[in-house]
């Protein structure tokens, strides 16, 4: 594997990542929104 | 326009540090700040959750214009020393990959307020983002010298956006932070625009300094910064707001013209001596996040 083909896989990988984080992040955000729209206690 | 985009960087996927950066996050702190402010000056205080929510979507919002200003201005801000090393202009990124990531921004900013809070909120953050990007970045500011003085509506929702998601309606007080905003952006941008003003003109942006000259926007700035303190103080005289915010704001408002009026008497043309403008921009930077803080801190600790 060439240094190029190196640098697009981690790229890609370190992508990935922030994109794994961040649809984490929108499925608890949109799990709260619920919770204070809906006007639940818990 | 698509020269800079066969570069061998822009062939490789960008970093996603790179993405961040499109979004300005420097300009977005102040951006998300007069948000927050408009937020909690607000009568009604939403929910955590939703009230997180619509300030991110601001935030985002932001990023949005940010990134598809700099798509639409990455010929521009190669020609520019202070902007050259941004992603698109370095090669960094392509040119379609800053667009798909601005306009993709731009649209879940506004579904997400809406959903979140109310779909005026989405209304007003979908007209601001249209706004910075077609009215100012597309048509005003390569055009006219007046390009920041009705450019500077875009950046004046918001607190307008902050108040409107928490309460679903207008208000007369929301509509002062707007008008502060607007008035402010003009004797802030111009007095940054002075001391770099041959970057304005190497890059073809017909800024005041560039077209009318040194003299004509230090008055520009002077008089301008009139209004603004009147903008900042009405809401106190009106009685929207308490003494804290009173004082503050006359105390802030003062100090501003007092800056702006040793710009005026200026008459130095080399950068290395405008010290009163430097100052001035600096000073405004701190005057608009010092009064959005009295009026919160007046609402919330005093009125």
């Amino acid at each position: 594997m060439s240094a190029d083909d190196e640098l697009i896989r981690k790229r890609q990988r370190d992508r990935a990542l922030v994109m794994a984080l961040l649809l984490g992040a929108f499925v608890i955000l949109m799990f709260f929104i619920t919770v204070a729209k809906t006007g639940l206690n818990w | 326009m698509q020269s800079l985009d066969m570069t061998p960087a822009a062939l490789l996927p960008a970093d996603w540090r790179d993405f961040l950066a499109l979004t300005k996050p420097r300009v977005m702190s102040l951006v998300v700040f007069s948000g927050v402010c408009g937020l909690l000056a607000a009568p009604a205080m939403p929910p955590f959750a939703l009230g997180f929510t619509a300030i991110l979507c601001i935030a985002l919002g932001a990023g949005a214009c940010g990134a598809l200003n700099q798509w639409y201005e990455v010929e521009i801000d190669a020609r520019m020393r202070r902007t050259a090393g941004r992603p698109l202009p370095a090669g960094r990124m392509s040119r379609d990959s800053a667009l798909h990531f601005g306009v993709g921004l731009a649209v879940f900013s506004v579904l997400l307020m809406g959903v979140a809070t109310n779909w005026l909120a989405a209304a007003l953050l979908a007209v601001s983002i249209l706004f910075y990007v077609l009215v100012y970045t597309v048509w005003l500011k390569p055009r006219t010298a007046q390009n920041i003085v009705i450019g500077g509506a875009a950046g004046a929702f918001p607190p307008l956006i902050g108040w409107v998601a928490a309460t679903g309606h207008f208000a007369a007080l929301p509509l002062f932070l707007f008008a502060i905003i607007f008035l402010w952006t003009p004797p802030h941008f111009w007095a940054l625009s002075l001391f770099i003003r041959s970057d304005y003109a190497a890059a073809g942006i017909p800024m005041l300094p560039v077209v009318a000259g040194a003299r004509t926007t230090r008055r520009h700035i002077f008089f301008y910064s009139l209004p603004m303190a009147l903008a900042a103080v009405a809401p106190w005289l009106l009685g929207l707001t308490g003494p804290l915010y009173g004082i503050a704001a006359t105390g802030l408002s003062t100090l501003f013209i007092v800056l702006a009026a040793r710009v005026l008497s200026n008459r130095a043309t080399e950068p290395s001596e405008m010290r009163p403008e430097k100052k001035l921009f600096a000073y405004s930077v701190v005057y608009l996040f010092a009064l959005f803080g009295a009026l919160v801190a007046d609402r919330w600790i005093v009125w």
